[in-house]
């Protein structure tokens, strides 16, 4: 039988070079092995520690492993060298966002465009940072009078442009703002899936049931434990809704009757 | 009628595999129009959606929005995020945390919210157990 000898001995293995290795971790990254690729960006930046490809590399690791100071200061560093570098400008950008730091986020995002303009994850993001411009309710509804059901712990009655009208108890407003962002960036994904505008949301967290109704000019949500079936969930903010449609009616009713005698008056 | 794009496809092992064969369940399971698993950095590890949907913003829009929920939770002394769904008259979309990045499944309006979240919680622990052995492996940079 013959065996054909495939590999050939003595031959040292050569060291990959820095780009080799940031070539193969940026493979491992797009498939998600993130610890793997982390560990050869590693070592190719020993090798070339000023490569901005091995630095932007480093960056996105960190921020796919949720390690969020270093991947800032890694984007930092491509920056300070290529100052409207797009993708560290975004990386920034959704930092910034994490923090809470909507103007940030915003103007990184606005560089980056400006840098590179057609760079759709760039304006996906910046559409879902954008303020809906909603139409004021009519008159001053009551929407402070919606009572906290008995089972929830928390209800933030939101206006259309984001901004809290109510929130019981009142230190659920901070609570509320942030809801309101997180349903602007849904908002944003649901337009770019082509599914509409935002209607409900519905987050389960460990020690909490979230539960938001939103239309155009309003949006409440409450906060329920955890073990609330969804049902009665969906109960309870449709009950609310109802509620807040009914205050918003009397609004409306006050607004025609404040007009009425100023029209009679006019016309006599 | 679905468009796959994988990351994972410079990725030969059986892992990788199992990973694009869960995304791919998830986006025919029923009432589901597409899925995607994104890594908390924006990028589309795995995606099956409908041609008429641009993969990257999406992306970048599902893990802006995955990481805001993470950490919002944290900021507000709430406990962790695990799923989240954001209906709309036309469809919904539903978000889950796994260990690599966030899972997305695009539904019809009419789908079983049970189900789907179903569907996604089985995903992501298929996601989970089969990244957990190297997850912890190598070194940050």
């Amino acid at each position: 039988m013959n065996v054909v000898r495939l590999w050939r001995p003595g031959l040292a293995r050569r060291e990959r070079t820095a780009a080799e290795l940031f070539g193969h971790a940026d493979r491992l990254r797009r498939a998600g092995r993130h610890a793997e690729a982390a560990a050869l960006v590693a070592r190719g930046l020993e090798q070339d520690p000023v490569s901005v490809t091995g630095h932007l590399l480093a960056a996105y690791l960190h921020v796919a492993r949720r390690t969020t100071e270093p991947a800032r200061q890694e984007f930092q560093w491509v920056l300070d060298r290529e100052a409207s570098h797009p993708r560290a400008l975004l990386g920034l950008a959704r930092i910034a966002l994490e923090e809470g730091d909507v103007d940030g986020g915003r103007a990184a995002l606005v560089r980056a465009l400006h840098a590179y303009p057609d760079f759709p994850e760039a304006q996906a993001l910046l559409d879902g940072l954008a303020t809906p411009r909603a139409a004021p309710p009519p008159g001053r509804p009551r929407l402070d009078r919606l009572r906290l059901p008995p089972a929830a712990r928390a209800l933030v009655v939101l206006a259309g442009d984001g901004s809290v009208v109510a929130a019981q108890p009142e230190s659920a407003s901070e609570e509320g703002l942030r809801l309101a962002r997180s349903a602007n960036l849904a908002a944003a994904a649901l337009q770019r899936a082509g599914l509409g505008p935002l209607r409900r949301v519905i987050v389960a967290a460990t020690d909490a049931l979230h539960i938001l109704r939103a239309d155009a000019t309003l949006a409440l949500a409450v906060r329920l434990p955890p073990a609330t079936p969804l049902t009665q969930g969906l109960l309870e903010i449709n009950r609310l809704w109802a509620a807040a449609q009914h205050e918003l009616a009397i609004a409306r009713n006050d607004v025609v009757e404040a007009a009425a005698p100023a029209d009679a008056r006019r016309l006599s | 009628m679905s468009r796959l794009r994988l990351g994972l496809e410079m990725d030969g092992s059986s892992r990788g595999r199992q990973v694009r064969d869960v995304v791919q369940a998830l986006a025919h399971a029923a009432a589901v129009r597409g899925a995607l698993l994104v890594a908390a950095d924006g990028f589309a590890i795995a995606a099956d959606v409908p041609p008429a949907v641009a993969v990257e913003p999406l992306a970048a829009l599902a893990a802006t929005l995955g990481r805001d929920l993470e950490v919002g939770a944290g900021r507000l002394g709430h406990g962790a995020f695990q799923t989240a769904m954001f209906s709309a008259d036309d469809g919904t979309l539903f978000l889950a945390a796994s260990r690599i990045g966030f899972v997305v499944a695009l539904a019809e309006p009419q789908g079983s919210v049970q189900a789907i979240r179903g569907a996604l919680e089985e995903a992501v622990t298929a996601i989970d157990s089969s990244w957990a052995p190297l997850a912890s492996a190598g070194s940050a940079t």
